[in-house]
């Protein structure tokens, strides 16, 4: 390791951060002093000076480089940023690569364009290149640069050194470091971050003035241009920096100010290894984790999550009075093995696959969802089912699979949806210049797409039946450099342009590989929070460096052991399902009223719009019916995202024109509540013939019977005496109980009462 | 036909006796109660004095700053593209042939031509900006300019203080839309959203009133049902989801009970000469009814004048399907807002509701000065136009100009945050208020220094 050219404090804190693991802690209790006491486990303390600046840097070995030194001053001064001469038009005839994606490019645009007047070698300071942004002479952008400035010297230096090319050989960043890696701060606390890039030849450099930083929550922190972070509410939020698009985090946390006495924790249950994670994340952060919850919460809860449908009044019944002590685990068991579980698993990954009748007409449509559903009917390991979409082949009316390249014909599209569908990620800006948030390059984008070169399609005989093939041949052209690079997946191994190797087997084979950590990560947290209401990594399809998850242990814990289990993911969820973590009640408790994160409690949703429809649809007993749908379908197990029904659409069934959860919504809305109110849906159920109101009105129930079997078909619960009381006297406000039509309608109305509340639903 | 009175008194479980459930009409509305309003007030965040309205025309997709109200004639034939301008009535404005209406109200308005941004050049990022001043970042959702108004002065009466027609903005290409909404001052400030296409022969509001079948005394019943029922689940309120359900049930039976909205919403009080004049389509249409929102006391209406850039003819000129080539500005979308803008400016000023009504009109971004090879025109965010009307804006006069292509702003550049703190100051706000933010945290409804046009006023 070279390090003669950084200074020796440096050096120092490499070795004792390089040393250590992940869980150093700062602690720091004033936003005044100057000195931090690191706790380093198990005992040894060490105390840093950091009166000295942030961000010393000093001449290195070798000189500065346009590569690691240049590029990163223009993108800190803002040079090479969207608005000034990164703009794709460049500015005022002077344009650099959007915050300098290829410094091959801007260093001939500096030494050779207009003729070379940009830089003057002989004298640099009267290069054009200082003299505009020192505002020597007029520059639109202001002035952007000091003569006395780190960054004037830089430049002045590297051009007074012979302007030195970039070259293949430079050292290349390989990593970045933040320092402190986990702080702990009081509210109006600041702590400075420092950050160490790491080179290829082993040398690393404090680059803590030129970096990129910014808070994933900036209501519990905010960070400034310099680094420096201030805390402002409770909780833990990631600081995420940018560095050559190279990019790490750092995480701060204020607990919250409660007192709770280490025995909440250790009594907390603990079921499997999920509990001992969260409870140990919630004891960091000051928060006690709420009861476990009633065997009637637990029922409802675990059809809905599992299965989108409520269980029927017996089902209520017989589990309630079941005594078995693993009965919650034998229900899920049940539910995990049922129909209803297939329908439910075929809808979210239709979602996911996006499809529909629209790209690809009605026979293909139903010839891919029948693939998913045997797919989900089978168990099949999600790396297989992956596998088979990806390397599919031969007609698309066999072969459901193969559709998916139907329905993603450009290459861009193919390319970034599977990425946000495998991958819980979004490389769509690397498309264009390399991703401003991520470490993914342009180049890496294109040598990704190449990867889907040679998908060949003939149409054959019958409507919707496709061909698809393997080309031989068949490059996509990085657009700037105009040739083809060598089919890379993302980070993985290169593929030579002739190399005879099917492209797609070579994607499949890194996508499904147990050693990529995307891959099972984020089908991991996309189930998940299809049971704890909130993704690890939340939004589920923003996965990324720098988006850390709330509770990164877990994650990966879930992940391995996803793996282990060879991608199994009934087994997943019958982990999840099984974990004290999810049968929690959702009631808050005076710690944790305000954590939606860290699941110290269940958090209640507004159930999918699908699963609204057909627990009003069961409960009244009156079926909807779908246009051209087969009659007795349910919204749940309707395949095609294009089914005429108002209520999906506006409860935010999702259209599938995006691959992106946040196309299904379950916000509630006026438009909701009016239709519930007033709308058909709803009304003509009541007074359907044949529905549930009908025969309470012929068999002249009583209100008591009929309240009982309402709230055990709607809520999987017995209503308390007070609420049957409180209702018979609502129902029959007019006193007109006798007339059999006014009768009627105060049934109907105690029914619409249920089916539009709260309770119903949501999921709790 | 539904009635307004039920078929006779019925008695409340309240123990009150009313004759119809639309008397019960709450003194709150949208969570804001009197006593909030008039701590508002007191702390000077509302300036009583000028209470002013405002139309928010959203032109998605980008309308072209050189074929719209930057003209550049001397420019060569690839950059002043195919429209002459055409004389207004205040002399030295000049604006496109597109608009020959709105040529003839130049007193009326300010053309801003130097806005430009620096974000992204892609339509989500200026929407964003635009209607909240400021970017998306950080995890915080930026309040609607409509919003921060609502929360701060509270509805007038029984009708929405702010109202989205006829939908929210959908896909443009990157993630979901934000800034639509209220963000982070709560959903209960959210925009009512029509939700429906007013040009539809068939327009009413979805479910605006009970089927004949359902009495008055039958919904006060069921709101009474429904309400034991929810006793039980009192601890949902920690969630914001389920919070929202009640806003939005709350809001529900507020608009049922308003004659006012429903009359808002009844384009059929409009004979056919009228909706020929806005133009017998969805943003003609969404123009009348914003105007019969403002006339009924609706505080601020935002018309997006579409929903995509995809796949529909919209100000998105990049000359290939599916987008819209430049043709469409004198076919179609030109002829659209001429006679929608020019008759709301009319009617406003006609009824005397201009001098308390500002009239905003803006795309997301510019486009690119020079013709590109599909004969259209690609993002530009460096330079564009907007235009103000009414609400005390200084008619007839063009603030900040472009460079010789309109390629970026000559002088008075502004930015949309500079846009937002001018629609604020227009509607009365201190510019100082601070907003709760999330955790409590105070934010201001502009960032400090951010000043408004003062040349508009």
């Amino acid at each position: 390791m070279t390090n003669n050219h950084l200074n020796i404090k440096l050096a120092v804190i490499i070795v004792i951060f390089t040393a250590a693991t992940a869980f150093h802690t700062i602690e720091r209790s004033s936003a005044a002093a100057a000195t931090y006491t690191i706790i380093n486990s198990p005992s040894t303390i060490i105390t840093l000076d950091t009166t000295k600046p942030a961000g010393e840097i000093t001449v290195p070995a070798g000189g500065w480089s346009f590569r690691n030194h240049v590029i990163p001053v223009l993108t800190r001064l803002g040079c090479n940023s969207g608005a000034c001469h990164g703009a794709a038009a460049g500015k005022n005839g002077f344009k650099l690569t959007l915050r300098g994606y290829d410094p091959e490019l801007d260093y001939t645009v500096l030494s050779r364009q207009s003729l070379g007047r940009r830089i003057n070698k002989i004298e640099p300071a009267r290069s054009l290149f200082l003299l505009k942004p020192t505002m020597a002479i007029a520059h639109g952008g202001g002035k952007r640069l000091d003569v006395n400035s780190l960054e004037y010297k830089v430049i002045v230096e590297w051009i007074a050194s012979g302007m030195v090319a970039p070259a293949e050989s430079d050292p290349h960043i390989t990593h970045l470091e933040v320092m402190p890696k986990a702080a702990r701060l009081k509210a109006g606390a600041e702590q400075q971050l420092k950050v160490l890039a790491q080179y290829s030849d082993s040398h690393a450099e404090d680059v803590t003035r030129w970096v990129k930083y910014s808070a994933s929550d900036s209501s519990i922190a905010t960070v400034d241009d310099n680094g420096k972070v201030k805390m402002h509410g409770n909780g833990e939020t990631a600081i995420s920096v940018w560095y050559l698009s190279q990019v790490s985090f750092a995480r701060v946390a204020n607990p919250y100010p409660n007192m709770i006495s280490a025995e909440v924790f250790t009594k907390s249950p603990r079921r499997n290894f999920i509990d001992a994670l969260v409870i140990k994340k919630l004891q960091t952060l000051k928060i006690a984790p709420s009861e476990q919850c009633s065997d009637r919460e637990f029922i409802r809860r675990a059809f809905l999550d599992a299965t989108g449908t409520l269980p029927s009044p017996q089902e209520v019944e017989k589990f309630l009075a079941e005594t078995a002590l693993d009965k919650r685990a034998r229900l899920i068991d049940e539910l995990l093995s049922s129909e209803d579980y297939v329908d439910y698993w075929t809808n979210r990954w239709s979602d996911l696959f996006l499809v529909s009748s629209a790209k690809i007409g009605e026979t293909a449509m139903w010839s891919f969802y029948n693939w998913i559903r045997e797919s989900v009917a089978a168990n099949r390991p999600w790396d297989k089912m992956v596998r088979e979409i990806i390397t599919a082949n031969g007609n698309t009316l066999e072969n459901g699979a193969a559709n998916y390249y139907v329905m993603h014909k450009e290459v861009t599209d193919l390319t970034e949806n599977a990425s946000m569908a495998f991958l819980g990620m979004s490389i769509t800006c690397a498309r264009c210049h390399n991703h401003p948030l991520e470490k993914w390059t342009q180049k890496q984008y294109y040598r990704m797409a190449n990867l889907y070169a040679r998908i060949g399609m003939k149409n054959g005989t019958r409507g919707g039946d496709v061909q698809i093939y393997t080309n031989p041949v068949g490059e996509v052209n990085h657009p700037r450099l105009g040739k083809p690079l060598p089919p890379t997946p993302l980070d993985g191994e290169a593929l030579p342009l002739d190399s005879p190797i099917d492209r797609r087997e070579h994607l499949a084979e890194w996508l499904t590989s147990p050693k990529n950590s995307y891959f099972a990560k984020a089908l991991v947290n996309r189930v998940w929070k299809n049971f704890m209401g909130r993704g690890l990594v939340e939004a589920v399809d923003d996965m990324r460096a720098t988006n850390p998850p709330s509770n990164e242990e877990l994650l990966d814990g879930l992940t391995k052991d996803f793996v282990d289990h060879g991608f199994d993911i009934k087994g997943l969820i019958r982990l999840i399902m099984n974990s004290a973590a999810y049968q929690r009640s959702s009631k808050p408790n005076q710690t944790n009223s305000q954590d939606e994160k860290y699941y110290s409690r269940y958090l209640i949703k507004r159930l999918p719009a699908e699963a609204i429809l057909d627990a009003i649809s069961q409960v009244t007993g009156v079926p909807t019916e779908f246009p051209g749908q087969p009659a007795g379908i349910r919204a749940l197990q309707i395949p095609d995202s294009r089914v005429n029904s108002y209520f999906l659409t506006i409860f935010g069934k999702p259209p599938r024109i995006i691959t992106c959860e946040c196309e299904r919504s379950s916000e509630p809305s006026v438009t909701q509540a009016l239709h519930i109110i007033n709308g058909e849906t709803i009304n003509q159920k009541l007074r359907a013939p044949s529905g549930i109101v009908d025969t309470f009105v012929k068999l002249g129930v009583s209100d008591e019977m009929m309240i009982n079997h309402l709230y055990l078909a709607a809520l999987s619960r017995h209503p308390s005496k007070v609420e049957v009381n409180r209702l018979i006297s609502a129902m029959n406000v007019t006193g007109e109980g006798t007339n059999q039509a006014a009768r009627r309608q105060a049934i109907e109305d105690l029914v619409w009462a249920v089916l539009t509340s709260k309770e119903f639903l949501f999921n709790h | 036909m539904y009635r307004l009175d039920a078929e006779k008194a019925v008695s409340f479980c309240d123990g009150m006796r009313r004759r119809d459930f639309l008397h019960a009409g709450a003194l709150t509305f949208l969570g804001l109660s009197l006593p909030d309003l008039f701590a508002l007030r007191a702390k000077g965040a509302v300036n009583t004095e000028k209470d002013i309205n405002c139309i928010f025309l959203m032109l998605v997709g980008g309308p072209s700053q050189l074929d719209c109200w930057d003209m550049k004639p001397n420019a060569p034939a690839e950059i002043r593209g195919p429209y002459k301008p055409i004389k207004t009535n205040v002399s030295g404005i000049e604006i496109s042939e597109i608009f020959p209406r709105t040529a003839k109200h130049a007193d009326k308005f300010a053309l801003v031509r130097s806005l430009y941004h620096t974000a992204a050049a892609v339509h989500d990022t200026g929407h964003q900006m635009m209607q909240t001043g400021r970017l998306f970042q950080g995890g915080i959702e930026q309040p609607h300019v409509g919003c921060v108004l609502g929360k701060l002065r509270g509805p007038r009466g029984d009708v929405p203080p702010h109202v989205l027609l006829p939908r929210p903005i959908g896909n443009t290409g990157g993630n979901m839309p934000h800034g639509q909404n209220a963000g982070y001052l709560g959903k209960q400030f959210d925009p009512f959203v029509l939700n429906s296409d007013p040009s539809a022969p068939d327009f009413k509001v979805p479910d605006m009133l009970p089927p004949e079948y359902i009495s008055a005394m039958r919904v006060d019943r069921r709101r009474r049902l429904r309400e034991i029922v929810d006793s039980s689940v009192k601890g949902f309120e920690a969630t914001a989801d389920a919070r929202l359900l009640d806003d939005n049930f709350h809001q529900a039976y507020t608009l049922m009970s308003s004659v006012k909205m429903r009359e808002a919403f009844d384009l059929g009080k409009e004979n056919d000469a009228m909706k020929d004049r806005y133009g017998h389509n969805r943003f003609g249409m969404s123009c009348l009814l914003a105007r019969r929102m403002i006339e009924r006391g609706v505080r601020f209406v935002t018309v997006n004048m579409f929903e995509t850039v995809f796949n529909e003819i919209t100000w998105d000129i990049h000359g290939s399907a599916p987008f819209s080539p430049i043709s469409c500005y004198r076919d179609l979308v030109g002829p659209m807002f001429d006679n929608a803008y020019a008759s709301l400016l009319e009617d406003l000023h006609d009824r005397g509701l201009l001098k308390n009504t500002l009239v905003v009109a803006t795309g997301e971004f510019g486009r690119t000065p020079k013709i590109n090879p599909a004969g259209g025109r690609d993002h530009w965010p460096q330079c564009w136009s907007m235009i103000f009307a009414g609400g005390g804006i200084k008619g007839g006069q063009a603030v900040g100009s472009s460079d010789e292509i309109g390629a970026y702003p000559k002088d008075r550049p502004a930015t949309p945050a500079e846009v937002a703190a001018t629609i604020m100051e227009a509607l009365g706000i201190d510019l100082e208020t601070e907003l709760p933010g999330l955790q409590g945290r105070p934010i201001r409804v502009v960032d400090h220094g951010v000043d408004p046009i003062s040349e508009l006023f």
